[in-house]
């Protein structure tokens, strides 16, 4: 699962640089908007500028505290607030340490599996994920970098492709100075080991695919053959 | 329909249609009366989740001059299986397939909720998407790092069977062949010299076909692809290595120098090499630029650092040398780009200016995106590359390529034009007007790059008689057919078919106000008057929008001579006035503080985006938050200022957030870290919990300023809002207010 979190933009080259959205906050589904902010007010037809309700005239002495906090004059939130927010948040520490090994043996072994492609393309695999064994021993990679590898990894080893490539998508995304060296090696390797189990299964793989197109309740969808005769949509 | 609110909303939402006037004035004379002209703002591929496209091919209208596609609004005879064309009232027989139609069995595209409809074409071959990235190397070197990862990235982000191709550029231009061997070419031009395409072409080989790929998958079409342009399933690793290994550019830049960069010829190139690899297939030149272009044809200053690039200034006292030169290269790219179904892109990263004037064509007529940053170290850039490649609710990208626009209307109207990220196909015909609006004299255009917010306005004229009776059916129509190429490349068309009515402006002007569009009226006269201030004076536009606004309120105004505090307007006007007062305002009217590149950056995103958010960026939004209630919209006036509130602004460039002095004062006290303040400590929040959902989905990602009563940045909010309340009527001179 991508991680949630907003850090601030780049403050030295810019100085009003929006923050940064990890991956997996970019990537929610938008969800029900809580309010889209798009409401105007007339202006008032009589032309008069509005006097301002409250006013504290420059150079008064300093107003008393804030209401307190009561139900009363509690504002009430403009829907539920997220679970980020946009300034920086701090992250728990992560119980166990990722090893090295739980994350490079399966890779390794996933790499044996496809030995029967090109030689180039394993070689080069192979290489990257030496890379990524060199980075790694080094400490040059960041927990959370470790912690997504991991899930990766067991995400290869069930099969789960699309996870494992959701996860390679938002390491490239959140961590790319970290990761970009072997990362497309790790791709490759995910791609290459989806083609081999799609080509022991190809049945399952087409069906599969034909129920992607989901039919809307009420309308059938009739697939028409490339070259046959069209029939027209019926409701029924 | 309770109100004409809902009517126009529920349209919007089915149709992607807002009219300027939803009631038609039935003579030209009193259309031309009602100042503001019948237009609508289409968005063609609006997003609809809801509709699912049909697996089969649109039945037209047998007459060849016509050629319209069944509609709801077509007259159907089920027995004698017949339908009518409501545009030219041709009867046609309804294809074999259609037999078994009824009253009961209707096919979708008669439905009424299907005005929109979406076809998916089965014949032809399916080519994959291209993307050709078009790198400047004279950048300095954390930037140029930064521009790799996200390059690097992106590889990521594209679908394996897309393919890709590298140019980078400094003082030469290299053309990298992508191969899966160890040793990386590359074919170099020297920056000075233009090329046409067939030199291009030749020199690169491309005269002979390239052999067809072997593809990994035998099923998919054999489809050529070259040696410059590979799938990414293929070269990914190479590629990634390549672009790690991109240097700066290796020509020294002596003291008082800019470097020498030839985007002018690497434009060119990548144009030509297209052109002659993949024509009329859907591509994305992608150029990644850091800095003006200072030698070979394209060349927007010269690289004497003490000679400045071209202000406003300069351009008004004629004194730009090269900005005419530069402007028509690189609209003859942009052209031949356009011809060829290719958009292209400007990613402009840095302090100064870049030629985003000269070069704005490229992405004006082609569709594609300009994003203008400080550099490619900042997250305003990197997000805003990483959003291109957003997916929607199926797992595909937004973007779409290769798009047709027609437009068909029944006899009493006919089209003036459009303006928009399109270029004109010059179809002439029957609907086509004598008289412009924007880009006129054709009923087609293409827009090459689009995505599901892309925005066109299209202005139309009546051409009834005065005193013509009212036409049969008391209704006019129009049909907008959008042909595309879907990002999973598939091709589809896009039908959306609409009707008002007419009504006679003498009898009816009730009816026909209360059915005013204020808020589609404005965006469409705006792009009208960005239009004009193209290639007129600023003043003269400024003079013609204000002469149509007096004349609209002099049409639709109550009021008593002599008396200006009786003017009235209705409901259905409110707005409008404000509209327009903020759009002369604005920095798509006012080049003032602005740098020439800055200004044709606010356009390109002004002539494309859809109504709301267009309205957002002639008036920004200003949301008020405080303990007195929910947050409410104020008036984007300076009393809207006060102590006891928090700002929210939205100008869609920026996101401006704004403490009130008082609560600035709070909040330096601290009293948000006091368990028994905590309701302020939510009033905190909820301003930057509002802005960051605006944050997330934007693009292209704004710029966020938090800042409060008396900070430098203020200067933001207080630039934008009406000042009602200024030193002069409120304080004496002197005295710090605002």
């Amino acid at each position: 699962m991508a991680e949630l979190y907003v850090k601030p933009g780049n403050k030295d080259r810019g100085w009003n640089d929006p923050p940064q959205f990890s991956y997996g906050l970019q990537t929610q589904a938008g969800g029900p908007k809580r309010t889209s902010l798009t409401k105007r007010v007339a202006a008032p037809q009589d032309g008069s500028p509005r006097v301002p309700i409250s006013e504290t005239s420059p150079g008064a002495p300093p107003v008393g505290p804030p209401p307190l906090s009561s139900k009363a004059s509690r504002p009430p939130p403009v829907g539920s607030s997220p679970a980020c927010s946009v300034e920086p948040t701090n992250f728990p520490v992560i119980e166990c340490e990722t090893l090295l090994e739980d994350v490079l043996k399966p890779l390794e072994e996933a790499l044996d599996d496809c030995r029967g492609h090109t030689k180039q393309v394993c070689d080069d695999i192979s290489r990257r994920l030496a890379l990524l064994q060199e980075q790694w021993a080094g400490g040059k990679l960041s927990t959370p970098v470790k912690k997504r590898m991991a899930l990766l990894v067991q995400e290869l080893s069930s099969h789960r492709w699309d996870a494992a490539d959701d996860i390679h998508r938002s390491l490239m995304v959140d961590h790319v100075t970290e990761v970009s060296q072997w990362m497309v090696g790790v791709k490759r390797l995910i791609a290459e080991k989806r083609s081999l189990s799609s080509e022991e299964t190809s049945e399952e793989k087409s069906t599969a695919t034909a129920e992607e197109h989901q039919t809307v309740p009420g309308i059938h969808r009739l697939h028409n053959p490339v070259g046959s005769p069209d029939s027209p949509q019926t409701i029924s | 329909m309770a109100t004409y609110l809902e009517f126009i909303q529920q349209n919007e939402e089915r149709d992607g249609v807002r009219f300027s006037w939803n009631v038609w004035p039935s003579s030209r004379l009193e259309a031309t009366r009602m100042v503001v002209p019948l237009a609508c703002l289409l968005t063609p591929l609006r997003e609809r989740p809801d509709l699912p496209p049909v697996q089969y091919e649109p039945v037209l209208c047998s007459r060849p001059t016509c050629k319209a596609i069944l509609n709801p609004l077509c007259q159907v005879d089920y027995r004698a299986k017949l339908w009518a064309c409501n545009f030219c009232f041709q009867r046609n027989q309804f294809p074999p397939a259609y037999t078994g139609i009824s009253e009961v069995n209707q096919p979708a595209e008669l439905m009424p909720q299907f005005s929109t409809i979406e076809y998916v074409i089965q014949r032809g071959p399916q080519s994959p998407l291209i993307f050709l990235y078009v790198v400047d190397t004279c950048l300095e070197e954390d930037d140029l790092q930064a521009l790799k990862e996200s390059l690097q990235m992106s590889l990521s982000l594209l679908p394996p069977d897309a393919l890709v191709g590298l140019i980078t550029f400094g003082r030469m231009v290299q053309v990298h062949e992508l191969s899966c061997e160890g040793i990386s070419k590359s074919f170099v031009f020297r920056g000075t010299k233009d090329l046409t395409a067939k030199q291009i072409q030749d020199m690169l080989g491309l005269t002979t076909p390239a052999m067809p790929m072997q593809q990994a998958r035998p099923q998919e079409h054999p489809f050529v692809s070259s040696r410059f342009l590979q799938p990414i399933q293929k070269i990914d690793m190479n590629l990634t290595d390549l672009l790690g290994e991109l240097q700066r550019d290796p020509w020294p830049v002596t003291q008082g120098k800019r470097p020498l960069r030839s985007t002018g010829v690497a434009l060119s190139i990548a144009v030509g090499l297209l052109e002659g690899t993949f024509p009329n297939t859907g591509a994305r030149i992608m150029l990644f630029t850091g800095g003006p272009p200072t030698q070979g044809p394209g060349m927007v200053v010269g690289d004497e650092l003490k000679v400045p690039i071209r202000s406003w200034h300069d351009i008004e006292k004629d004194n730009a040398r090269f900005m005419k030169k530069a402007t028509k290269h690189y609209e003859m790219l942009a052209n031949r780009a356009a011809t060829n179904g290719h958009c292209i892109d400007i990613y402009a990263c840095a302090l100064d200016q870049t030629g985003l004037l000269e070069m704005k064509c490229c992405a004006n007529l082609t569709g594609g995106h300009m994003v203008m940053g400080d550099s490619f170290n900042t997250s305003l850039f990197k997000q805003t590359f990483q959003r291109i490649f957003s997916k929607d609710f199926n797992g595909n990208f937004r973007m779409a390529f290769g798009a047709t626009l027609e437009v068909k209307t029944s006899r009493e109207l006919k089209i003036a034009g459009a303006v928009g990220p399109c270029v004109s196909l010059n179809v002439k015909g029957p609907c086509v007007s004598e008289n412009e609006l924007g880009v006129g004299g054709t009923s087609q255009w293409k827009i090459c790059g689009l995505d599901p917010t892309s925005t066109l306005g299209i202005y139309f004229e009546v051409v009834n008689q005065h005193n013509a009776p009212i036409p049969q059916g008391g209704r006019g129509a129009i049909q907008f057919v959008t042909q595309y190429q879907h990002s999973s490349t598939q091709r589809r068309i896009r039908v959306t078919t609409v009707a008002r009515n007419w009504a006679d402006a003498q009898s009816h002007l009730r009816h026909i106000e209360a059915a005013f569009d204020q808020e589609a009226a404005a965006v469409l006269m705006a792009r009208l008057g960005v239009f004009r201030a193209e290639s007129e004076e600023g003043p003269d536009v400024l003079r013609w929008l204000d002469r149509q606004l007096i004349r609209l309120c002099q049409k639709f105004g109550q009021y008593n001579k002599e008396d200006p505090t009786s003017f009235r307007l209705s409901d259905s006007f409110s707005l409008y006035p404000q509209f327009m007062f903020h759009l002369r305002r604005s920095p798509f009217l006012q080049v003032f503080n602005n740098s020439p590149d800055e200004s044709s950056y606010y356009r390109h995103h002004f002539a494309r985006q859809d109504l709301t958010q267009s309205l957002i960026m002639i008036q920004p939004i200003l949301y008020s938050y405080s303990f007195h209630g929910p947050p409410e919209p104020v008036l984007l006036d300076s009393s809207s200022i006060l102590a006891d509130r928090i700002l929210l602004m939205d100008t869609f460039f920026q996101i401006v957030i704004y403490l009130g002095e008082t609560i600035a004062q709070w909040r330096k006290a601290g009293y948000q870290d006091m368990p028994e303040y905590e309701n302020f400590k939510h009033l905190l929040q909820a301003p930057l919990d509002d802005a960051q959902e605006i944050l997330q989905a934007r693009f292209p990602m704004p710029r966020y300023i938090n800042t409060e009563h008396g900070g430098s940045q203020a200067r933001f909010l207080l630039s934008k809002v009406n000042p009602s309340q200024t030193h002069n009527n409120l304080y004496t001179w002197g005295q710090i207010l605002l």
